[in-house]
């Protein structure tokens, strides 16, 4: 406890202290003090356009960087949609011509044919004589004749096709005049061979439950070279066709369904079938939806995620390669401005060769070389920032060697030369932080340059290349008149972002300058 | 400098014989060196312990080269000797002028660009006496303000920054810079020609009372001679980058010899409105010190140049004990 009060004690007498310390109206004490930095932080913040500036660069970092790790898609996924196609898949006839199956050894020639047909049309039983065989025909059924040669059976005539089950299957000829007999009586069962053969109503003959051979009236023909139709699908189809309907589902051994339908061509008396396939195609240019706010661009890839990743891309190429620009630019001014006599003139006149380097049609030649080398997207990236790197650090070595040769002047670095302060200090305490306002707003004002140039890369397919995402290779879409067009949400967002952070990066600039320097008013 | 160590005399804290400092013209087609500024063209002299000198003379014949030359801070000299304590300061090795300059400082005129606009005002005084250790660390802070104390400046002000400050705080921070290192001579050049005359008291008293605690010498430079007057103990006029009279201050403002001295003091504004003032004016202007006039660089406005005067350069003879002069009318 007494421990206690005496800590209490000493806390009032500190108070006490701190009250007697409280300074008069006119003292200096009162008055904050403020570093350059502050000020300038401060004069920044009271330009309400540099500000706003700032504020949508905070947005364009959080929605590049943050957004990128929320986004449910990856950069590069593939969306698809199922649609479905028509194919045309199988043509169906009826049979209009009689087809003639006769007894082995004996024969029915074509000219015996064409006598038959005619006498056919006088009345369902006739005769008539070919090359000294009499004939004679009787109609059996709907469309089923028996010929009769000289008496004997000699052949018959249907418009039933009767085919074996496999390709395989011999159909003798007693078995096809029993298989046609019980098909046109409707079905029923016959016996053969001792053998016992049932027919079905549809045509279909089974021997012990085994399906041996078919008869039908329609031909059914595959369309495509590649796709054998099977008995049951046949059947199914025939079927349907015979019950007159439009459409019917089949599924076949391996388990799919598929859906076909049927249309009826008058004039050629046959059918059509399509087959609808269900398939995955690629989710291009969808418009925006709940599952994809800005819809989904060619490749059928989320655009907004793409257009965080390239928010991404973008800000990281301006970012490093003003990093290669200032530390390339930094050293050699540096160098340049201080130690000056040859060594400027040697890093001067390097640098004027730099300006003289036509820069775009050098980038264009080095990315059509790169393309030529079928360089890997990531290391192209790599490639891409060292390039535009070493393109651009002769403009900040020009600024760096022109602000060290003022400062060198200045007397406050002749104080640190007479208090023998040494050089390296003299170099990184007193030189340097004077050549950081004009290096920060040159930088500032070089991301928005470096962007703009990355994306005008990008956009020529010399830049960022796909899968990566940039807001330049975004806008690249939009070379096709038809998507400019129609897809809005295809290259507005990107280059409202590019619009955006360019514009931004340059007011902050803008801001920066205004605000490293006092004498500006505005 | 083996002539200069000979005839060493202790009470003598800066010797100047001598000194030229010519600084190249650089053209045409190669970059060639074709002529030269003689900024410094012979300046001799010498600098008692614990007084001051005052360097007078119109603008840009060489008086701020000369001091920044005498301190080394104006790359090599082109000939004649310093000697600093009896040692010839371009003859140090890199290390030995480090350590010099503790010993040997500079107040600039120029209060505004001679603090670094980036550091805090406490760095700016006390940078140079952590990079020499002069004072150990835990004395260090302690020490800072002693000697902020001493220029009139409060403890406070360590953590501000130069431009808060007004020209006087400024130059009193300079003066701060300048003797936190404890220095035994000080280029004062034209301290107080950038400040208002209140101000301008108040330093000259400063630079004055901190001189009797550190028996400290100045070597003031200044276009004011009543500056000057009030401050120095001796006196050396310069024309065109070189002394032409030098000696007691109360010599030469009693009896100037020199012509151009006597038209320069005659110049000095008397307060008194009725006091006839007796005017030399001189006719021309100062000769452009790439090309110098031969002879007498004086000859060309002085109103007793004789034919000697325009051929033959003057020696600098001792007229009085302690006088000096270089014109050719004292032969």
């Amino acid at each position: 406890m007494s421990d206690h009060n005496s800590y209490e004690e000493k806390d009032t007498q500190k108070n006490d202290q701190i009250k007697t310390e409280e300074y008069s109206l006119n003292d200096d004490r009162r008055v904050r003090t403020l570093s350059p930095g502050a000020l300038v932080i401060r004069r920044f913040l009271r330009n309400r356009v540099a500000v706003t500036g700032l504020i949508i660069l905070a947005v364009m970092f959080v929605f590049s960087f943050i957004g990128g790790a929320l986004t449910p898609y990856k950069e590069d996924q593939l969306f698809y949609r199922s649609d479905f196609q028509k194919k045309q898949y199988a043509g169906v006839k009826e049979n209009t011509e009689l087809r003639y199956v006769t007894v082995s050894k004996k024969s029915f020639p074509s000219v015996a044919q064409a006598k038959f047909v005619m006498a056919r049309k006088k009345g369902s039983e006739g005769e008539f004589s070919v090359k000294g065989v009499n004939y004679s025909f009787k109609e059996e059924g709907d469309g089923f004749f028996t010929i009769y040669g000289d008496g004997e059976l000699a052949a018959f005539a249907t418009y039933d096709i009767i085919s074996g089950s496999t390709s395989d299957t011999e159909l003798p000829f007693e078995l096809q005049y029993e298989i046609e007999k019980a098909v046109n009586a409707g079905g029923g069962t016959f016996e053969l061979n001792q053998e016992t053969y049932t027919a079905g109503e549809d045509g279909a003959v089974t021997k012990d439950g085994v399906e041996v051979a078919y008869a039908s009236r329609y031909i059914v023909q595959p369309i495509m070279g590649d796709v054998f139709l099977t008995r049951s699908f046949k059947e199914e189809l025939t079927s349907a066709i015979a019950e007159g309907s439009n459409e019917f589902a089949f599924t076949d051994e391996d388990g799919t369904t598929a859906e076909y339908t049927i249309t009826h061509d008058a004039a050629t008396e046959s059918w059509k079938v399509m087959q609808q396939v269900e398939t995955k195609v690629f989710d291009t240019y969808s418009s925006p939806s709940k599952a994809h706010p800005l819809g989904t661009d060619r490749n059928g890839m989320d655009m907004l995620t793409r257009l965080m990743y390239g928010g991404r891309v973008s800000l990281y190429i301006g970012f490093i390669v003003v990093f290669i620009e200032t530390l390339l630019g930094v050293i050699m001014g540096g160098i340049s401005g201080y130690c000056g006599g040859w060594v400027d003139n040697l890093i001067m006149r390097i640098v004027d060769i730099f300006y003289c380097i036509p820069s775009m049609p050098i980038i264009i030649i080095l990315g059509a070389a790169m393309d030529a080398m079928r360089i890997d997207p990531q290391i192209r990236m790599i490639y891409l920032m060292l390039i535009l790197g070493f393109l651009g650090w002769p403009g900040i070595a020009r600024l760096v060697r022109g602000q060290i040769l003022s400062l060198r002047e200045q007397e406050f670095m002749t104080a640190t030369e007479a208090t023998g302060i040494r050089a390296s200090r003299r170099i990184f305490r007193h030189l340097i932080p004077n050549v950081i306002p004009q290096l920060i707003v040159t930088m500032t004002m070089s991301l928005g340059s470096t962007i703009i140039t990355e994306a005008t890369l990008s956009f020529l397919g010399l830049g960022v290349k796909f899968p990566f995402a940039s807001w330049g290779n975004i806008i690249n879409d939009v070379n096709d008149t038809f998507v400019l067009m129609n897809y809005w949400f295809i290259w507005i967002p990107a280059g409202v972002c590019l619009l955006a952070t360019v514009l931004a990066f340059n007011l902050v600039g803008d801001g920066l300058r205004d605000a490293f320097d006092p004498k500006m008013k505005r | 400098m083996m002539a200069g160590q000979l005839d060493y005399d202790p009470s003598n804290i800066l010797v100047v014989r001598n000194l030229k400092k010519y600084f190249p013209i650089k053209g045409g087609m190669m970059n060639r060196v074709i002529g030269q500024v003689k900024a410094v063209d012979g300046v001799t002299f010498h600098l008692k312990r614990g007084t001051t000198m005052g360097l007078v003379g119109e603008s840009g014949c060489g008086k701020t080269t000369t001091g920044r030359t005498i301190l080394r801070l104006a790359g090599e000299k082109t000939e004649g000797d310093v000697l600093f304590n009896g040692r010839e300061v371009y003859d140090l090795t890199k290390a030995e002028l480090r350590a010099a300059r503790t010993k040997m400082q500079i107040i600039f005129q120029d209060p505004f660009s001679s603090l670094s606009p980036r550091l805090p005002v406490g760095e700016i005084i006390g940078e140079a006496v952590r990079e020499h250790n002069l004072i150990p660390q835990a004395e260090y802070e302690d020490y800072l303000d002693k000697v902020m104390d001493e220029c009139g400046l409060q403890p406070f002000h360590k953590t501000r920054y130069p431009h808060e400050f007004s020209g006087g705080q400024r130059q009193r921070i300079c003066i701060a810079r300048a003797l936190a290192l404890n220095p035994q001579f000080v280029v004062c050049d034209e301290p107080v020609s950038a400040l208002d005359v209140s101000i301008q008291a108040q330093i000259i008293n400063l630079l004055k009372k901190l001189q009797e605690q550190r028996s400290l010498s100045y070597l003031f430079i200044s276009h004011d001679l009543s500056v000057v007057e009030h401050i120095s103990d001796s006196v050396g006029v310069m024309y065109l980058g070189s002394l032409v009279e030098y000696g007691d201050k109360k010599d030469i403002f009693a009896h100037p010899l020199h012509p151009y001295t006597q038209a320069l003091f005659s110049a000095i504004p008397m307060p008194d409105p009725n006091a006839r003032m007796n005017r030399i004016v001189l006719e021309g202007s100062i000769p452009s010190p790439a090309n110098p006039p031969t002879g007498c660089k004086f000859h060309t406005r002085c109103k007793y140049c004789t034919e000697k005067c325009k051929t033959e350069p003057p020696v600098q003879k001792e007229v009085e004990k302690g006088h000096f002069v270089v014109c050719h009318l004292y032969d």
